[in-house]
């Protein structure tokens, strides 16, 4: 089973962002994707009020091949709470999707861990978009990871273009930190990783639909790794993660 | 035909190497004719030793390499004669810059005489992209503008960021006739299908930037990328034909 842990719907005209769970289908198609997580790319509570349904509606309308992730802003710590326990707890969302660049709220800050030690209590995990811009860097991110032992903590992008090596580091530093390995363009890198901190913690994302989950799925075979850590970094650990029968 | 817009060879002072024999080899298992390479910034900081290098490479390649002349803007009017010479003497092809690892702001206004001189040699430029604070989109259209007859070419799309947040400023600078971007390392990959239906699929190029980055995971960008064929075509190989005046032979 191929599961891509990392896609975008969102309707928000205003900002050009328009990616409908019909578009990630199609694109899993092409690319023998079984399943997904999806996120939006807004915030909740934020721009877009309609997220939490529109990820829910998505799920529903297309049954064990998406699998919705709720992205929050740390700020509104009660209401992030109750709308992470709904989510999970109500509509069986998978996991919890934060992004300090759109929300300007640090990793390690206060409302930010009490989600992430919430997602683990809820038995779920915790997404991060993890690059090379302020506030997203692997090293950025690791204190959370540390004051969150019993949650899991998946770098999106291990660290994007310039902080890979460090993505890999803290990973080594954390057993809970799990690489995600969406647009970041280095096949041996994904290799590297799954050396050194094993292919368990390891796992495909596209970012798509507008990053190709084909391009994305071929960069995991470039990395050429043993056919038993490759079914485990496409889909075998995702599904774990996130409580998918593989 | 397939033509790699940019590849380095040489032993780079930051920790990458490949020598022209590992990539006719890489360019040969994936079936790429023919490819542009510059020069790394060595260790010994030997401009003109490097150009020299790469040159010598091309010209033992058959045909298959072209050469790009590097040279540091640091050097101020030696950086001139670094350029006229590859260019006239070793017979390079264009121009690469990398504000980034040489540390100069490519609109700085010591740059220009570099621009312009470019512009007198009728030379393309390559223009190692998306460093903050060195070779941002928009401070491109700045150097862009210092060479209008010159096609400047932006590595990375344009953009080097995660979060492709400096996008739309590769847009902007893409509204210069004469900026064209590569593929590689590209964030989004619709970036390259928006590049082809807003600017044309003149205006890109495919360049596995090996070693720095992968040259099969590159080619496979362009390959998977959702554009008609004929702008594949374009991007693989008509288009780096037609602006480093390379012969159907190669």
């Amino acid at each position: 089973m191929i599961i891509d842990m990392h896609m975008h719907i969102d309707d928000i005209p205003a900002l050009g962002w328009q990616m409908s769970a019909a578009q990630c289908i199609e694109r899993m198609d092409e690319a023998g994707v079984d399943a997904a997580a999806v996120m939006t790319i807004a915030d909740l509570p934020g721009i877009n009020p309609e997220a939490l349904d529109l990820i829910n509606a998505a799920c529903a309308d297309f049954p064990g091949r998406l699998y919705g992730f709720v992205r929050l802003h740390p700020w509104y710590r009660a209401e992030a709470l109750q709308l992470l326990r709904r989510a999970v707890g109500e509509l069986g969302f998978r996991g919890l999707k934060l992004h300090p660049v759109s929300s300007l709220a640090h990793p390690s800050g206060d409302d930010t861990v009490a989600l992430i030690q919430a997602a683990g209590e809820l038995g779920v995990p915790t997404l991060f978009h993890c690059g090379d811009e302020p506030m997203t860097t692997p090293l950025s991110i690791a204190p959370a990871a540390a004051a969150c032992p019993d949650s899991v903590v998946i770098l999106g992008h291990m660290g994007g273009y310039f902080h890979v090596d460090e993505a890999i580091e803290v990973a080594e530093q954390h057993p809970n930190i799990v690489l995600e390995t969406s647009a970041t363009p280095y096949p041996e890198k994904i290799r590297e990783a799954v050396e050194r901190i094993g292919a368990e913690r390891v796992v495909f994302g596209s970012d798509g639909p507008v990053s190709s989950p084909v391009l994305e799925r071929q960069k995991v075979m470039i990395a050429g790794l043993s056919p038993a850590d490759t079914a485990l970094v496409l889909g075998g650990n995702a599904a774990r993660l996130m409580g998918v029968a593989a | 035909m397939t033509v790699d817009g940019l590849a380095f060879i040489g032993t780079s002072r930051f920790g990458y190497e490949l020598s022209a024999a590992g990539l006719l080899q890489g360019l040969d298992r994936n079936r790429i004719s023919a490819g542009i390479v510059a020069p790394v910034h060595r260790s010994d900081h030997d401009v003109d030793r490097a150009n020299e290098d790469v040159a010598s490479a091309a010209r033992d390649s058959g045909g298959r390499l072209l050469a790009l002349a590097r040279v540091d803007p640091w050097d101020g009017d030696l950086a001139r004669d670094h350029l006229v010479r590859a260019v006239r003497e070793l017979g390079a092809r264009g121009l690469f810059l990398h504000p980034a690892e040489e540390h100069f702001r490519i609109n700085d206004p010591r740059v220009r005489l570099l621009a312009e001189t470019a512009g007198e040699l009728r030379i393309p430029v390559v223009v190692a992209t998306g460093y903050q604070g060195f070779s941002e989109p928009v401070q491109m259209t700045q150097f862009a503008r210092w060479c209008p007859d010159v096609p400047v070419v932006l590595t990375n799309g344009g953009q080097y960021n995660i979060s492709g947040l400096a996008q739309t400023d590769a847009g902007l600078a893409l509204q210069l006739d004469n900026v064209h971007v590569h593929t590689s390392g590209v964030y989004r990959d619709d970036w390259i299908e928006l590049v082809v239906s807003r600017f044309g699929a003149g205006r890109i190029l495919f360049a596995s930037a090996a070693p720095v980055m992968n040259l099969q995971y590159e080619l496979a960008r362009v390959e998977l990328a959702h554009v008609p064929q004929e702008a594949k075509e374009l991007m693989l190989d008509g288009n780096v034909r037609r602006l480093f005046g390379l012969g159907e032979g190669a």
